[in-house]
Order: structure tokens, then C-alpha cells, then sequence
């Protein structure tokens, strides 16, 4: 009897000498749901930051508020003073970077950002063509809360696999690995839109190139197995029978139902590697007239579809060569399977710029629809 | 040997319940953040060093059974007062009570780090030590039946998370394991050494063993708790080798909650804190644990009430929470523990095992005379 | 106060005791057994006294005694035998139960149970004939565990109807019945009720010695006996099964458990009761096993729902904003927009409504009672929301906890779970997760530390009793469960019942 109520009278001092944690009840703070960063003068940076604040009102209101200071912490506290609640970076779901800041370097931003415990590992990353904070600040007229649409642009655009998969926890996981470098979506404001527009190639924490949205297949393909994503060929008219079909360009779009995509070392000396890509896939999409029927002229449409990605491949990879980012995972595979290679980051920025790379591309089309 | 325990029938636990306990006991801070240490010295090959270091503790775990054995009912302090005499042997007590003292004090000190880092960043550490502390009391003064009982149901609560565990895989990049033994064997071994520190808590059987119902049954037991906690460890250090990239877990500091935080699920995000409130239940039966062992020793020395015991021990810890603060005090003192802990837990016994045998000879040799 | 636990009280009750001897002669003479007996009775108004004959005198307490036998035996028999001796009375008396008693007070106890005493002038000894007879209620059905499947009988507040049900249930010659009589004031008569052989020794012992510990003056209901006999009363779990129903009662009786049956409550009392068994139903053993261990499983959830939901709400929406997916996160905070209070405030006022309606439910009768009900929850909570001191979704979770709550078999364990949310709720608005983690840890505890007669309370769970396992989440196929024996049953019996299973499947082949 005695213990239990010296335990009670402890406990209930602990409640009251000791106080509450901090209080951070949902409605009465301000949640950033979005945040980009762009360069300013002076090795300072501008943060714009989406807000999404509950008032009794408005029910629900989206604020854009920018400053510009030299730590982004600095920024928030900045814009803690424009805001009337307190903000809370814990519902963060994206973070932007304008073009002029990737391309200065994005280390010391992701490197802020996995510092602080209250943002999650699962944010999306991308890079603005043009400014973060104009992207940000238009008043969209379909748009209600411009961070919310960014994410969920960005989301399923991933999960479809239409775009390059850019969490905070990948960006992280390859701008610290040696062999391996990342790429981010670009996203660009086209008129009331705001649209994914390419990949944008980074070696080593600096944006170093870009190619178009039309080119994400390709990379996704190379970069890992993948399940969905459509692509649309535009084929050699003369790779099929012409007698049946006489216009120069046939066009076609197939879906893509299994893909395996596997990276050989085949000699680490002459660092050759294989690159094989088995693509099976359904077409969704061809000129009424070519007989699908014909088990040949499948043959042949396989074999100019395998042609035209081959080309596309290396034409792709042969820019990343050249701008020496290895997004794909050459350097890991190489390290996994060359041993005592003791592969570090210089030696594989020379390595990747010279390797071959024999590209196999194997297309089969297993499924064409209901309908012929 | 007068120092042979009595024990009656009723205080004694089944022998299935030590496969709860030594996996409770070993499960505890270390799991949160020991794949930096070890990927530092072993790098990718960090998951050979865990089968290797929890390979050792098989064989300690054997030799402490082996050494137990050769008393009918003792612990190992009434082992030390045997074999040494009195005074020696009080010392090497007193040593051991320290170190489950120590042991005690860096789990409370790691998990409140871990709270205040994660969680609260404000809240009171004397808080949430007077929290932790007040719940080992309650559960202390129930005495070992209770104790048992909290790490039976430390288990049980906690499978759920190794659920949860398997999910970052999503992310995971198979070949960062590649290539096997790309590291040479001296650093693996240092890797397997830089696990002392995880997975202690196995040494519990020391002072446990005398409670056992049928105590050849025991180490059956205890080498399944092993092969349960190295699967842990290893899903865990090789789930952390294809997610995170080498010097990425080099960087972090807690790599298990990092790996949580990517999960989300359709009705909960930010998984890590909720498993990082679960912990307390985890942690418990460490707290529990190692504070009794604490309390066998003391009873050696002096007659001590269990409440007195555990009331003073725990007023002793919370005020022992103020000086160390910082975050690379903290990485000092795992540091040092781990290095007592590797003397006291792995070589130690090894000596005992020695020592004992040739006691027992000797005693026999002169029962003969 | 009644029960005597202040020191004083008891002793001066005890000196009372014992300058009241306990022999009393009973006086030959008429006149003065008569002015004893009302002096000691205190001449109450329902006091009948008939001369017979100029020797003879009954007296009896009316209303306690079956008037029908009065007038057709006793009287008529007392008629013929004039100027003879107690004993020649009690052989002509064609009663059951007739007895010769040589002292006053025992005389006057049985009177006040219901006898009729005869006095015969002259002589020192009384006949007693036993003719009493109950003013109860008859036999309902259970109204607080009912169950749609299984036998609708529960015990009324007469101890010899109970145990006639009981042993309607149980044609057992071990069945065996002791008697107690408990409180100095009352003399509360009870039954401890066990089937010999079944029934651990240590356990029918135990009980034994509680009852014959206690010290109190009074004893109105079996739920107060229940507190003053079992583990640990600062707890606030039940350690011992209360149940109206006759066929409960005997299912733990068989299954090794012992029995209190008290006189005037319709409540009997069953031990050792493990935690588990409380949230287990005399109807899942009707059931089919698929759908009983579902049932089951769902109210192993509801426990958890109960008490750990609206916590976890207000946790997420006062420190952990951050585990609130994306999609519920605008309802979320839209619908506490305009509330003014924390969310813990929230939260316990909308229980505190819950609980004040459920209370004024269960005081008022049945009919207004439900009116009560869907009037409060109804206008109460849509006002609550239009006027902006809730929010919607609370209101939502605070009505599943309450339903949950209710799912539990027994009333008591049920009011447990209902009242243990609020001091989680507190230590949720306080420190979050944290806050809920404590108050999970301090409750394991709790329960781990508890007893049922000195019987573990978490078994079969802790320590763990595998083959228990079957009947206890979830409930097996009859023949794959052992006779119910978490915590009793000896075990050479057990070895018997899957013989009998054994056989039963043999005889099937």
C-alpha cells in the first residue's frame, strides 16, 4: 500500500515538475509541404516554401512565402516571422532545386535535409527548369495547393514509371556511394501547367546534364527491371513487308509487361561490359492495316522495335558517358563482381568514360489486345 | 560449498521461458545503430562478421553452461567466492556488479538519446529516465516470475516490427553484397568485434542458470535464443547492406530507424516513431534484467530487501543520467562498454571455465584422500 | 465502514459476543420462555404466538413459514396430542425436518430462518419444525450475460434454488457443498461448491481459509464477497468470475474451478478466473469453431481498440503530426479547425459524455433508458460538432471505443476496459507515443504481477501453457481442446479426458 502511493506521488511530481513535451497540435502549426530551394547572390539561397495552414474560415489555405538567407534554417526562421503559425517541415514532400542551384551542386541542401529527423527519407526530389520560386509562386487557376499537385505529379509519375525514381533516400544512397551517380525529374511551368520535362544527370552532387522527357523509357530500362511504362516507337516503314504496307513511317506504341534488364562484367581489363535488356511487352497501338496476324511480319516488327531501342540506348548512354554519370549501376556491378578491383570514385570516372558496352536488346510481343 | 543458493520449487521458471529471456536480453540499444560500426570495419561483408561474432557466442555461451554445470545450484558470484575465496572473489563480484550496473545505466542513457534525437527533442531526459526507471521498479518489486514474464511479453509484442523490417527491400540493390569476402579476414574479425556491443545480454544465463527447472534442458535453449537473435541481426544487417549504400550507412547513425522511415503505410507514415515508442517494451526487460543481476551480487555482500535494493539502485542511475550529455560522450562510453563487455562476457569465461575445472579435479583428488 | 475493517468496532462487537453466552437455558415455564424470547427477539410486530392447549405454545415469525403446512401438519398433529413431551411431538410430527434444541439462541436463529418453535410447558427443551419458506422471484433469464445460443435460466437470489439448478446440471456424487455462514450481523449463509477430484486441493483450501478469515459485520451481495476473498484488492481487475448463469457456473465447476454461491445474490462466484477468461463466452463453446474464434479474436481487438484508440488520436494530432499519411491529413485538421480545445480536452469531454450517458442509461428504467441513450448520443453529438467544441472524427472514434468496450463478456472486466482509457488519454496528451507506451508497459505489469488464488492471472498466456493455447484467442475443434483448465484441474484427470476422447473416436471408427 505504502509503495503504491509513494509510485503515485512520484509519478504525478514527474507530471508536474517536469512538464509536457512540446506541443505541436496539428491545426495550430503550419505544415510546409513543399520546399524549393534557388540561388541568390552572395552563396545565399532562396527558400520557397508551400504552406498549408488550416483556419477557421477558410477551412483549408495554401500559402507561398520566400526568403533568402545563407542556411536554409535561416530561411525558415525567416519565414517563421511572415507566418502566423508555427511551421513544422515534418509533412514535407517535396523539395525543389532551380536549375542554377543544381547546377552549382545540390550536396550541402540533401545533406541539410537528412540531417534534420523531422523529414522522412521518402521525399521526392526534382530539379525546376528555370526558378523554384516562379514555378511556385504562379497562381495556377486548376491548382489549389500547388505542393499537394507537385506531389502527386511527381508520385504517380514514378509509381508508373514514367519518370526516374528520385526519393530523398535514392539521392542520398547514390550521392554517397562511389560508383553510382542519381538523376531527378525536371519539372517545368508550361503556360497553367506544370509538367514533368526530362532527366536531369548529376555526378556528384552537380547537375551536369539533361535529356527529354521522350528519353525516360530508355533510362528507366537501363536502370533497373520495371513492369509498366508505355513507349512509343516510330519504325522504319521498309522494316515490314512493303506490299502490304507502303507508308515510310509506321507508328506504335507498346506497354511494356515484363522487362529484365541485367549488366554483365565480361572483362574487367578491357572494361567491357554486357548490357542485355529482355523486354517483353503487349502492343497497344498500330496502323489498322498491318496484318498482326502473321507470325512473320511479328518477327520483323520485333526485330526493327529491337533496333530502334538498341540505337536509343547507346545513343543515351554514350551522352551520359560523356558527361560521365553512371546512373545505371555499371560502377556497382563492376564492384560486385571484379574482386579486389578497390574501386574508388576517381578511378571510376575514368573507367566509365572509356568502357564498352555491348548492348542486346531482346523484344518479344506477346500480347496484342482483343481485337485485330 | 556454503555458498550453494537455495532455491524453493515455486521460484523456479521452466526452462523453454530462457529462450525469452536471453533473446529479450539481447535485444535491446545496440540493434538501433550497430550496422555503422561493423560496415565500417567490414564493409559490405559486415554480414559475415555478425555470423562470426554470434558464432563466438555460442561457444561462450557453452563454456558458461559448462561452467555452471559443475555446481549443482550456484551463480556465477557463488562461483567466484568458490573458486577465489572470500575476498578475491568478492572483488570479481564487485567487478560484475558493475558491469551490469554500467550495462543498465548505457541502455536507459542510448534509448533516451534516441528519444530526444527522434521524438522529443525537448523533452526532459530526467523525465523520461524517472518514467523508464518507475516501470522497472513496479516490475522488479514482482520478482523474477514478473521479470520473465516482461520479457516473454517483450518478445511476443515485438514480432510485428520484423513484419515491418522486410519492407525497405523495395529499395534494395542486391549486389552491394557482392562480392563475397571482398574484405580481407582481419577486418571482418574487427567487425564481429565492433558487435560486443549489440549483442551482449546472453551473460544473464550466468546468474539465471540456478532458476532453471530442469537445467540440462537449458542450454538447448539458449543456443536457440542465439540462432533467433543472429537471425534478427542479420536480416537487419543485410536488409541495411542491399538498402543503403556503404558510405551511406557509414553516415547515419541510427541506420535501423532510417531504414523505417521510407515505409509508409495506408494508414500510418513515419513508422520509426512509433517503433521508437515501442522500444520502451524492448528495452524493458534489459532494464529488468540487468538490475537483478545487479541485485544477486549485492545479496553476496549484504541482506538487502529487493525494494531497498532496486529503490536505491534506480535513485543511483537517474542521478548518474546528469553528467553525460553530449552526443559524443555517449559514443565514448558504448565505446568503452563495449570494451569491458568484450573482456568480461567473451574472454572472461573462458578463464572461469579454466579455473573451475581445476578446482573440481582438485576437490575430487582429495574427497579420494 | 459495514465491514469492520476499523478496529474499535470489531472489538466492541466481540465483547458482545461474548458476555452473550452462548448456552441460554430455555425456561420450562410459559410465561417466562415467552417474555425471554421477546426480550431477546425484541417483540417484533410480525411475532405470532398461538396457545394451543394450556402446555403446548408455538410461535413463529409470520411470513417466513409456509402457512399450508402450518395449518395441515403441525397444527392438526398438535391438536391430538395433548399434555406429552417435546420429544413424542417431534416423532409424531410427519415434518422433514424437526429437531429438539435445548438452548434459546439456536432456537431463536432457526426461527429467524423460518421455523416454528413449540414450546411445552414444563420441560427445558423446544421442538423445532422447519418449515420455511422463500418469497422469491422466479426463475429469468440472465439479463446481463445474455447470449443468443444456449440455455436463457439464470440463478435468482435463493440459494437453495441455485444449487438445486446446479445440481440439476451436475449429477455428480463428488460434487461436493460446504456450508458457511458469514457476517456477525447478517449471517449470510453461502456454499462453496467444487467437484472433488477435479477441483485442485490447494485452491478448495484457500478458499476455505479466506472464508473463514473474514471478519465483517455484513453481507448483502456475492460482488462484495468476490473483493474481500480475492488476490489483490487495490487492483482494478477482477480476479474472480461473477456470473448469473447456471450453466457457466457449472462449466467451471467441471473444469476445475471453485464455486461461492451466496444466499440473496443472484450473482455466484467463480475461482481461480484467468484474465483471458474473462473475454471468453459460455456461448463460443456452442458456436462452431470457425466463427467462435472469430468472435473471439474480434473481441481481443475490441479490448485494444477500446483502450488504445481515441489515445493514439489524440497522440497523432498533439506531437505526431508527421504519421498522419497525406490523403486523411486535410479531413484530419479541417475537422478540428475551428475546436478551440487541445485535443486531449476534446477527448475526454466527449468520454466523459459517453460515460455520464451510459451511467443515466443503466440508472434509469429500461425504457427511458434507451431514450436516454439515442437521445444524448444523437442530439448531444451533432450539437457538439455544429456548435464547434469537437470534432467529427473524434466523435466517430469515441463511438467505436464505447462499442468496443461493450463487446467484453463481463460486466465487471467490461467497466475495467472502459475506465482504463482515461488515465492512457492523459498520459497520451502529455507525452504522445511515449505517453501510450508507458501506460501499455505499466499495464502488462500490472497484470503480470496478479494472481488468482495464488494462480498466475495471464495464464495460459504467461507462463506460457502451450496446449492451453487452443482455448484461448481463439477456440479449436472440441477434440483438439483439453477439458477448460487454465490454472486448475489436476493432472491425472486430464489424462482421463483424452482417454475418453480417445475411446469416443474408436467407437465412431
Amino acid at each position: 500500500m505504502k509503495k503504491i502511493k509513494v509510485l503515485i506521488v512520484l509519478l504525478l511530481s514527474c507530471l508536474f515538475i517536469i512538464g509536457c513535451a512540446n506541443q505541436r497540435i496539428l491545426e495550430r502549426i503550419g505544415l510546409v509541404t513543399l520546399v524549393g530551394y534557388d540561388v541568390a547572390e552572395e552563396n545565399k539561397v532562396t527558400a520557397t516554401s508551400v504552406i498549408r495552414q488550416i483556419n477557421p474560415e477558410l477551412q483549408s489555405k495554401v500559402e507561398v512565402q520566400s526568403e533568402t538567407e545563407s542556411t536554409s534554417k535561416g530561411t525558415r526562421v525567416k519565414v517563421d516571422m511572415k507566418t502566423s503559425k508555427k511551421l513544422a517541415a515534418g509533412q514535407m514532400r517535396v523539395l525543389l532545386f532551380g536549375e542554377d542551384l543544381a547546377k552549382k551542386g545540390i550536396e550541402e541542401a540533401i545533406h541539410t535535409t537528412m540531417m534534420n529527423n523531422e523529414i522522412s527519407t521518402s521525399i521526392y526530389l526534382a530539379v525546376v527548369k528555370g526558378s523554384s520560386k516562379s514555378l511556385l509562386e504562379y497562381p495556377y487557376k486548376d491548382v489549389t495547393d500547388v505542393g499537394q499537385h507537385i506531389y502527386n505529379l511527381i508520385d504517380h509519375n514514378i509509381k508508373q514509371q514514367h519518370t526516374v525514381s528520385s526519393t530523398l533516400h535514392e539521392v542520398v544512397r547514390d550521392n554517397y556511394s562511389e560508383v553510382r551517380n542519381f538523376a531527378l525529374p525536371i519539372l517545368h511551368k508550361k503556360g497553367e501547367f506544370i509538367e514533368i520535362d526530362g532527366v536531369a544527370f548529376f555526378s556528384h552532387g552537380k547537375m551536369v546534364g539533361s535529356l527529354p522527357a521522350g528519353d525516360n523509357f530508355y533510362i528507366l530500362m537501363m536502370q533497373d527491371n520495371f513492369k509498366e511504362s508505355t513507349l512509343e516507337l516510330v519504325l522504319d516503314g521498309e522494316s515490314i513487308d512493303a506490299s502490304k504496307f507502303q507508308e515510310k513511317q509506321l507508328q506504335i506504341a507498346v506497354d511494356s509487361v515484363k522487362t529484365k534488364r541485367s549488366i554483365k562484367v565480361v572483362d574487367p581489363e578491357l572494361n567491357e561490359f554486357d548490357l542485355n535488356i529482355d523486354f517483353k511487352c503487349r502492343l497497344l497501338e498500330i496502323n489498322s492495316l498491318v496484318p498482326i496476324n502473321d507470325p512473320k511480319l511479328v518477327e520483323k516488327m520485333e526485330k526493327a522495335v529491337n533496333q530502334k531501342i538498341e540505337n536509343e540506348v547507346s545513343r543515351i548512354l554514350e551522352y551520359s558517358q560523356e558527361i560521365n554519370s553512371d546512373i545505371y549501376g555499371f560502377g556497382e556491378q563492376y564492384r560486385a563482381h571484379v574482386r579486389g578491383g578497390k574501386l574508388t570514385d576517381q578511378k571510376w570516372r575514368e573507367k566509365f568514360r572509356e568502357m564498352k558496352v555491348n548492348i542486346n536488346v531482346d523484344v518479344e510481343i506477346i500480347r496484342n489486345g482483343v481485337f485485330e | 560449498m556454503k555458498s550453494a543458493l537455495q532455491i524453493s520449487n515455486d521460484q523456479k521458471i521452466s526452462s523453454s521461458l530462457f529462450f525469452f529471456v536471453v533473446t529479450a536480453a539481447q535485444i535491446g540499444v545496440g540493434i538501433h545503430g550497430f550496422q555503422r560500426v561493423v560496415v565500417k570495419n567490414a564493409g559490405n561483408d559486415a554480414w559475415i562478421s555478425v555470423i562470426l561474432a554470434s558464432l563466438f557466442a555460442h561457444i561462450v555461451v557453452f563454456i558458461m553452461i559448462r561452467t555452471l554445470a559443475l555446481y549443482p545450484s550456484n551463480d556465477l558470484y557463488g562461483i567466484h567466492l568458490d573458486i577465489f575465496g572470500k575476498y578475491f572473489g568478492g572483488i570479481l563480484n564487485f567487478t560484475y556488479v558493475l558491469y551490469c550496473t554500467f550495462a543498465f545505466y548505457s541502455v536507459i542513457r542510448n534509448y533516451i538519446e534516441v528519444i530526444n534525437t527522434w521524438v522529443f527533442p525537448n523533452l526532459s531526459q530526467s523525465f523520461i529516465a524517472a518514467a523508464l526507471l518507475i516501470l522497472v521498479i513496479y516490475a522488479f518489486t514482482g520478482g523474477l516470475r514478473v521479470l520473465v514474464g516482461v520479457c516473454f511479453f517483450s518478445f511476443m509484442t515485438g514480432l510485428w516490427i520484423l513484419i515491418i523490417l522486410f519492407m525497405p527491400l523495395e529499395y534494395a540493390h542486391y549486389n552491394h553484397i557482392l562480392p563475397i569476402l571482398g574484405n580481407d579476414l582481419k577486418s571482418i574479425f574487427k567487425g564481429a568485434y565492433s558487435m560486443t556491443f549489440t549483442i551482449v545480454g546472453f551473460e544473464i544465463i550466468n546468474t539465471l542458470y540456478p532458476f532453471a527447472k530442469e537445467k540440462k534442458k537449458v542450454q538447448k535453449y539458449v543456443h536457440l535464443a542465439l540462432l533467433f537473435t543472429l537471425f534478427i541481426y542479420l536480416s537487419v544487417i543485410l536488409v541495411s547492406l542491399v538498402y543503403f549504400s556503404e558510405a551511406q550507412i557509414e553516415r547515419t547513425l541510427w541506420a535501423t530507424l532510417t531504414l523505417f522511415t521510407v515505409i509508409k503505410l495506408p494508414f500510418i507514415e513515419r513508422v520509426e516513431i512509433i517503433i521508437i515508442c515501442f522500444w520502451m517494451i524492448i528495452i524493458l526487460p534489459n532494464l529488468c534484467l540487468f538490475s537483478w543481476a545487479a541485485y544477486r551480487g549485492v545479496k553476496r555482500f549484504k541482506s538487502i530487501n529487493e525494494t531497498t535494493f532496486i529503490w536505491i539502485f534506480s535513485i543511483f542511475i537517474f542521478f548518474a543520467n546528469i553528467p553525460i550529455q553530449t552526443r559524443t560522450e555517449i559514443d565514448q562510453m558504448n565505446n568503452f562498454f563495449a570494451k569491458i563487455a568484450f573482456y568480461i562476457v567473451f574472454i572472461y569465461p573462458f578463464l572461469l571455465y579454466i579455473m573451475a575445472s581445476l578446482k573440481s579435479v582438485l576437490r575430487k583428488g582429495g574427497s579420494k584422500e | 465502514m459495514f465491514r469492520g475493517p476499523k478496529k474499535n468496532v470489531t472489538n466492541t462487537n466481540e465483547q458482545q459476543n461474548k458476555k452473550e453466552p452462548d448456552k441460554v437455558p430455555i425456561p420450562p415455564s410459559q410465561t417466562e420462555f415467552l417474555s425471554k424470547l421477546k426480550e431477546t427477539i425484541h417483540s417484533p410486530a410480525d411475532l405470532v404466538v398461538k396457545y394451543i392447549s394450556e402446555t403446548v405454545t408455538i410461535t413463529f415469525l409470520d411470513f417466513l413459514i409456509d402457512g399450508k403446512t402450518l395449518n395441515e401438519q403441525i397444527l392438526p398433529t398438535l391438536e391430538k396430542v395433548i399434555n406429552t413431551s417435546p420429544k413424542v411431538i417431534k416423532e409424531s410430527l410427519l415434518i422433514a425436518e424437526v429437531d429438539l434444541v435445548a438452548e434459546l439462541n439456536q432456537g431463536i436463529l432457526e426461527m429467524l430462518i423460518g421455523a416454528v418453535l413449540i414450546h411445552v410447558e414444563g420441560h427445558s427443551e423446544l421442538v423445532i419444525a422447519k418449515i420455511s419458506s422463500y418469497q422469491s422471484r422466479g426463475l429469468s433469464a440472465p439479463e446481463n450475460e445474455s447470449q443468443v445460443i444456449g440455455s436463457q435460466v439464470g440463478f435468482n437470489e435463493n440459494i437453495a434454488t441455485n444449487i438445486s439448478l446446479i445440481r440439476r446440471y451436475i449429477t455428480n456424487p463428488n460434487l461436493c457443498n460446504e456450508k458457511f455462514t458469514v457476517g456477525k450481523d447478517t449471517r449470510t449463509s453461502l456454499s462453496v461448491l467444487y467437484i472433488d477430484g477435479i477441483a485442485a486441493e490447494e485452491h478448495v483450501n484457500t478458499v476455505r481459509q479466506r472464508i473463514s478469515d473474514l471478519d465483517i459485520l455484513d453481507l448483502l451481495d456475492s460482488a462484495v464477497l468476490s473483493e474481500l476473498i480475492d488476490d489483490n484488492s487495490i487492483s482494478m481487475f477482477p480476479q474472480f468470475l461473477l456470473t448469473e448463469r447456471p450453466d457457466r457456473f457449472c462449466d467451471g465447476l467441471l473444469s476445475g474451478k471453485v464455486g461461492i454461491v451466496v444466499n440473496g445474490s443472484s450473482m455466484a462466484i467463480l475461482c481461480p478466473y484467468s484474465f483471458i477468461e474473462f473475454f471468453q463466452s459460455r456461448e463460443d463453446q456452442n458456436l462452431r469453431w470457425p466463427i467462435a474464434t472469430f468472435i473471439r479474436l474480434l473481441r481481443f481487438s475490441a479490448i485494444l481498440i477500446s483502450i488504445f484508440f481515441t489515445p493514439i488520436y489524440v497522440a497523432a494530432l498533439t506531437f505526431h503530426y508527421e504519421v498522419i499519411p497525406q490523403p486523411l491529413l486535410v479531413p484530419l485538421s479541417e475537422s478540428r479547425a475551428i475546436v478551440p480545445f487541445p485535443p486531449i480536452v476534446e477527448a475526454l469531454v466527449l468520454e466523459l459524455i459517453i460515460e455520464l450517458l451510459r451511467e443515466a442509461g443503466a440508472r434509469l428504467p429500461t425504457k427511458v433508458g434507451q431514450t436516454i441513450g439515442i437521445v444524448g448520443g444523437i442530439v448531444l453529438g451533432t450539437a457538439a460538432v455544429q456548435a464547434g467544441i469537437t470534432s467529427n472524427i473524434l466523435i466517430i472514434i469515441i463511438a467505436l471505443c464505447a462499442l468496443s468496450s461493450f463487446t467484453t463478456p463481463n460486466y465487471l472486466m467490461g467497466n475495467v476496459i472502459r475506465i482504463l482509457r482515461f488515465p492512457v488519454i492523459i498520459l497520451a496528451g502529455f507525452w504522445g507515443f511515449l505517453g501510450i507506451m508507458l501506460a501499455f508497459c505499466f499495464i502488462m505489469i500490472h497484470l503480470l504481477r496478479q494472481s488468482s488464488l495464488g494462480a498466475p492471472y495471464m495464464a495460459p498466456i504467461y507462463p506460457p501453457r502451450w496446449k492451453d493455447w487452443s482455448d484461448s484467442f481463439v477456440r479449436l475443434p472440441l477434440p483438439l481442446i483439453r477439458r477448460q483448465s487454465v490454472n486448475s484441474r489436476e493432472t491425472h484427470t486430464i489424462q482421463n479426458t483424452n482417454d475418453s476422447f480417445a475411446k469416443e473416436e474408436k467407437v465412431i471408427e
